[in-house]
């Protein structure tokens, strides 16, 4: 293989934030000229960190880069643009209230000052021709389809002479017809000589599309493989195989009656497309269901419907046998359905104190009915009851939540919901962010609740935690469930399949 | 000994607060300094370009300023009351910009129910009290109509707000000489009688109790509580079950009421009537942005913030007249100085603001 066939060659990068989180360890990434490449991996895995450093958005903290051949160390991005890379993000980078043209103009201005208006759109004609992406110069981008915008910015891209294009999972925004068309399109580019590197997590499509993969997992390269050498099954086994770091102690589970049910459920995300596409599920008392799957396939909006925050589109949720679909988020809490956000945003409200916190979802404990008066006494009981239970550390009751750590900000949040005795719990990335000594306190909690006889949904993308804490499992796969069952009945490789939108 | 008690657990309490948030207060107290130092700094310059003595001045303004305590507490009672028109709202994420016509309002119907009431009834008491509530009243109003236009038309509330503080300001001056009009000076509205009106002392004190009711609201009731929530973190309102709306309806009520409340006493306890320029009530909405600003949006910092710019207001009418200053340039001083301090405080809720304006 000579230097000049390689695009990108990435040579024992590491990366390790600022705050002390390892995302690279030593990963050697290798794209040939012209190919199309796929990056497989988890959440968490690395992939958007690596290219997010051959983008030139982040620095590596150790590592060697070479674009064709040549070393390269990048300030920023517009070193990189200049080298010919573009990238294009899952949420793109159009000026909403800009016409394409106008979008398109701004980008050739970042590599050329003196470019004309003219300029751009004689650039984006010849490109689009080239390339079947058809798009409409005078449209205002908020306009039009997620499609459109789409081949907008990978239009951007090209005229910008980009060389290696890097798509951050393109096809999760994209119908499936848009898909097909997108495909066709990146085909062509590769006649054309352009090199790809296609970010994505299902297995279908790097068999479709891609020539070689390179499978991520932890930080680390698994393996580079011809996609046409190997099978879904394997793919999948090099995306989720792993040793179970730590096993917890868990007596068997107990189911008893229907706690929460979840049937046919349909819900939109934010901008208006179907997220959960007719969800059926049963919790039962004394059990915790762990729902799997990589993250953006509708766990967010499933669990925000069933919590009351986000309106349902059609079918039924039900608490111990009463029809909640129409009620509120506060008088669902009421009736006993508890809700952990994956996010201590939502959940907390950061200039307030540990007692106005507890409060939150305590509200209907606290109020007094006849004359709506706080009753903070009661509300501080409850908070030395989190504190104590879930052994939080804070100088105080009247500390603002801010200043706790992101440990002990999570116990108060899983804490203040254990407290009022819920009979449902919806529990979402409980971990997520904290500390070995802090996952596993939470862990151990859950799976006490799970004994005193409460009904667990449990929503993680971390494969880990679904292992050790499920008593059920169902996967997840762009708002359909793929799969439910003891957990016996899965293997990794299984698992990693469904994830990946295989049946299996 | 239960009194002892009582101020020991208080004094504890406040220690406690003050220990914890030690980095904050320390933080806000080095903000304030350095604001005032960089406000008077400013201010002097101006002084000195425009050829007055920035000692002098300075002495003049705090000296005379804060020598009359009745005129002092008069002055500022609209100002209290204006101050939290604009940081209730603040508190539920709302840019109330309305105090200016909310209190134009509680000023307008304040006149009008005490007068007519006392001359009906004739009991001068009954006429004051019903003055005040109608007055309240009619600023809770003027404000719902700003926030249901915000809340079910989604319309901007500064945009209706500046529209309506001009609807008002014509309506007011258009009633008043259409069917209001004293006989006797015809370019003032009618009196509110004499044995309705209060002195400058008891309206400052019923301005004190509309303030801690107002506390109490915040604080106390799951209304406040709701408001605030939804003002520091909506989405952690919308997890918690809290309709955005009602945050915003109630805080502009309340909001409103308490503008309304200060046009009220502003007419029973200081000017007695409304002169057909306007110039009695004009600009304390207004002026009510920085009081709230400088109080840092709480109720009690408010009432403070509200004396100091009252001082500040006083003192800027004997500089005119000791030295013979233009009151553009008191009004310029005094602009500067408030400036100065509430800056950070206010370009922290900007962009606050604004960052929600971007998600909604």
């Amino acid at each position: 293989m000579s230097q000049k066939e390689i695009a990108v060659e990435m040579r024992n990068i590491h990366k390790i934030y600022p705050d002390g989180v390892v995302a690279l360890k030593g990963v050697d990434f290798i794209v040939k000229k012209g190919e199309i490449h796929g990056l497989l991996g988890e959440n968490g895995a690395g992939k958007t960190t690596l290219m997010r450093i051959l983008y030139g958005e982040i620095k590596p903290t150790k590592g060697e880069i070479k674009i064709f051949g040549e070393r390269v160390k990048f300030s920023g991005p517009w070193d990189a643009i200049r080298k010919g890379i573009g990238m294009v993000y899952q949420h793109f980078t159009l000026v909403p209230t800009f016409t394409v043209k106008e979008n398109l103009f701004l980008s050739l201005l970042s590599i050329n000052p003196k470019a004309t208006i003219d300029e751009a759109i004689e650039k984006a004609k010849q490109v689009s021709k080239q390339t079947g992406l058809r798009i409409p110069f005078d449209r205002v981008i908020e306009e039009l389809p997620i499609g459109v915008q789409q081949r907008v910015e990978i239009i951007k891209s090209l005229i910008r002479e980009a060389k290696i294009l890097i798509l951050d999972e393109p096809t999760s925004v994209l119908t499936p017809v848009e898909t097909k068309d997108l495909f066709e399109a990146l085909l062509k580019l590769k006649q054309q000589g352009i090199t790809i590197i296609f970010i994505t997590h299902k297995l279908k499509e790097v068999k479709e599309i891609t020539d070689h993969v390179t499978v991520l997992r932890r930080g680390q390269v698994v393996g580079t493989v011809e996609t046409s050498k190997v099978t879904e099954k394997d793919l999948a086994r090099m995306m989720v195989e792993r040793e179970i770091l730590f096993k917890l102690e868990k007596k068997p589970a107990k189911p008893g009656r229907e706690v929460l049910v979840v049937k046919d459920l349909e819900v939109y995300d934010d901008r208006g497309l179907p997220a959960v596409k007719g969800v059926t599920l049963t919790v039962r008392e004394g059990e915790i269901l762990g729902l799997a799957g990589v993250q953006g396939n509708g766990q967010k909006e499933l669990a925000e419907a069933i919590a009351g925050m986000r309106p349902v589109a059609s079918g039924k949720i039900i608490i111990d046998d009463i029809d909640v679909t129409q009620l509120s988020a506060f008088e669902r809490y009421k009736l006993g359905l508890a809700y952990v956000p994956d996010s201590r945003k939502v959940g907390l409200i950061y200039d307030m104190n540990i007692v106005e916190n507890v409060a939150l979802t305590n509200l209907y404990r606290i109020i007094s009915k006849k004359s709506r008066r706080m009753k903070w006494g009661v509300a501080e009981k409850i908070a030395s009851e989190v504190i104590s239970k879930l052994e939080v550390v804070a100088p105080s009751l009247s500390t603002p939540i801010k200043y706790l750590s992101g440990g002990n900000q999570q116990k108060v949040m899983v804490g203040r919901e254990i407290v009022r005795e819920p009979r449902a719990f919806v529990v979402t990335e409980p971990t997520q962010g904290l500390d070995v000594a802090a996952t596993e306190f939470i862990r151990k909690t859950l799976i006490h609740l799970r004994d005193e006889g409460k009904a667990i949904l449990l929503i993680s993308t971390d494969l880990d935690e679904i292992l050790q804490l499920s008593d059920r499992i169902a996967v997840i796969y762009e708002g359909k469930i793929m799969a439910i069952g003891k957990p016996e009945e899965f293997t990794l490789e299984r698992l990693g399949l469904l994830m990946g939108g295989v049946h299996a | 000994m239960p009194k002892e008690n009582i101020l020991y657990k208080f004094i504890r309490s406040l220690i406690e607060k003050i220990k914890i948030k030690k980095h904050e207060y320390i933080m806000a107290t080095i903000e304030i300094v350095l604001s005032a130092l960089i406000g008077f700094l400013v201010a002097g310059i101006v002084l000195y370009v425009m050829e007055y003595d920035p000692g002098e001045v300075f002495y003049i303004m705090f000296n005379y300023g804060f020598n009359d305590p009745e005129y002092l507490f008069g002055k500022a009672i609209p100002l209290i009351m204006t101050g939290l028109a604009f940081s209730i709202p603040a508190l539920a994420g709302v840019f109330n910009i309305g105090g200016e016509s909310q209190l134009y309002w509680g000023a307008f119907i304040g006149l009008i129910t005490t007068y007519y009431v006392t001359q009906y009834t004739g009991i001068g008491t009954l006429g004051t009290i019903i003055g005040i509530l109608a007055g309240i009243l009619a600023g809770a109003a003027w404000a719902l109509l700003i926030a249901v236009l915000r809340v079910y038309r989604g319309i901007n509330e500064v945009i209706t707000a500046i529209m309506l503080n001009w609807i008002s300001y014509f309506t007011i001056i258009y009633l008043i000489i259409k069917f209001f009009t004293n006989p006797i000076i015809p370019h003032q509205s009618i009196e509110v009688p004499e044995k309705a009106s209060l002195t400058p002392y008891p309206g400052f004190i019923i301005a004190i109790v509309g303030t801690l009711i107002v506390y109490y609201l915040l604080y106390y009731t799951d209304i406040g509580y709701k408001m605030r929530v939804s003002g520091l973190s909506p989405a952690s309102a919308k997890y918690a079950g809290f309709d955005p709306s009602r945050a915003i309806l109630s805080s502009m009520i309340i909001g409103g009421g308490s503008a309304g409340l200060g046009g009220s006493l502003l007419i029973l306890a200081i000017s007695h009537n409304i002169d057909t320029t306007m110039s009695t009530i004009y600009g304390l909405g207004f002026t009510g942005i920085g009081v709230g600003l400088l109080g840092r949006n709480h109720p009690i910092g408010i009432i403070f913030s509200a004396l100091f710019f009252a001082g500040l207001l006083i003192g800027g009418q004997w500089v005119e007249l000791k030295t013979g200053a233009p009151p553009m340039l008191s009004d310029a001083i005094m602009g500067i100085i408030v400036i100065a301090l509430s800056a950070p405080y206010a370009y922290r809720l900007l962009m606050n603001y604004l960052s929600r304006l971007k998600k909604r």
